[in-house]
């Protein structure tokens, strides 16, 4: 039985040129493959080497539903969710809309500030790592 | 941060706290001398150093590069007599307090650049409040 190869000993111009193009498409999709393989493994969490216990970062972490476009930056506004962090109870000071002027060291007067410039305090309880956490966290 | 008027296309500047590994947008720990309430609860005081933070002009590409600088900031919310409740049981949160009038005063400094900045004292905001608040499993308890 002979393989196609041995049937047509010569690849023609065409092939050739088909080849020439995978190629480096093959290659750039390996190496697209490779790196998303990397970024997973760098997602995944630390093997416990110790036998020390698996509860998670003790981080607080950002409202899940927040913000629809994934950037959990709501403007302060009624009847919205005010604070960033998961989880919590505590004092919460919210303010949105700074905007003003102010001066740089050359002299040069500056506008600053949008619509959703804002700056927040929440100071209590968070949950993480599977307990409970007291701290003070600033939105800047 | 702008040179001109306040527009996208004149934007020289963005500071802010880095994202967090969690995924926390621009938040920074702050130290227990940091924040203090009036003994009435109507007036907050956040004050803060020396703060890392980044400017990052061409926020919010993806490839947005970032610069070190430091932030110097007081904040100063005082609360008035409008009390406000917000309350959303499907998505787990309740905030009870009272509508704020809020003052900034802040500079930033970018060594790299020799870049240094001031607001004029004490600038107000809009829409602010001040207040306690519960969600996620603090919600039902």
């Amino acid at each position: 039985m002979k393989s196609n190869m041995a049937i047509r000993p010569h690849l023609d111009r065409r092939r050739w040129l088909k080849l020439a193009f995978a190629f480096p498409a093959t290659s750039i999709l390996s190496r697209a493959v490779l790196n998303a393989q990397s970024e997973q493994q760098s997602c995944a969490p630390e093997i416990p080497q110790q036998h020390e216990p698996s509860n998670g970062g003790r981080c607080p972490f950002p409202i899940p539903w927040l913000d629809k476009n994934g950037n959990h930056n709501q403007p302060a506004m009624p009847n919205v969710e005010l604070s960033s962090i998961y989880h919590f109870k505590g004092k919460l000071g919210r303010c949105s809309g700074f905007h003003g002027m102010g001066t740089d060291n050359k002299g040069n007067r500056l506008a600053w500030g949008t619509g959703t410039t804002d700056y927040s305090y929440m100071a209590g309880e968070y949950w993480a790592a599977r307990q409970a956490h007291d701290g003070i966290f600033a939105h800047t | 941060m702008f040179k001109g008027p306040g527009a996208p296309a004149n934007q020289i500047h963005d500071f802010h706290s880095p994202i967090s590994a969690e995924g926390l947008y621009w938040v920074a720990p702050v130290p227990a001398s940091g924040l203090t309430i009036s003994p009435d609860g109507k007036v907050a005081t956040l004050e803060m150093s020396n703060v890392p933070i980044i400017d990052q002009p061409r926020w919010p590409a993806m490839d947005a590069e970032t610069t070190p600088a430091y932030l110097d900031f007081k904040l100063v919310f005082k609360g008035r007599e409008q009390p406000v409740k917000y309350e959303d049981p499907t998505r787990q949160y309740r905030f009870e307090g009272f509508t704020a009038e809020a003052q900034l005063e802040a500079s930033v400094r970018v060594p790299s650049i020799d870049f240094l900045f001031k607001t004029d004292p004490l600038e107000e905001s809009k829409c602010d409040f001040a207040g306690t608040e519960v969600n996620g499993k603090y919600y039902s308890t």
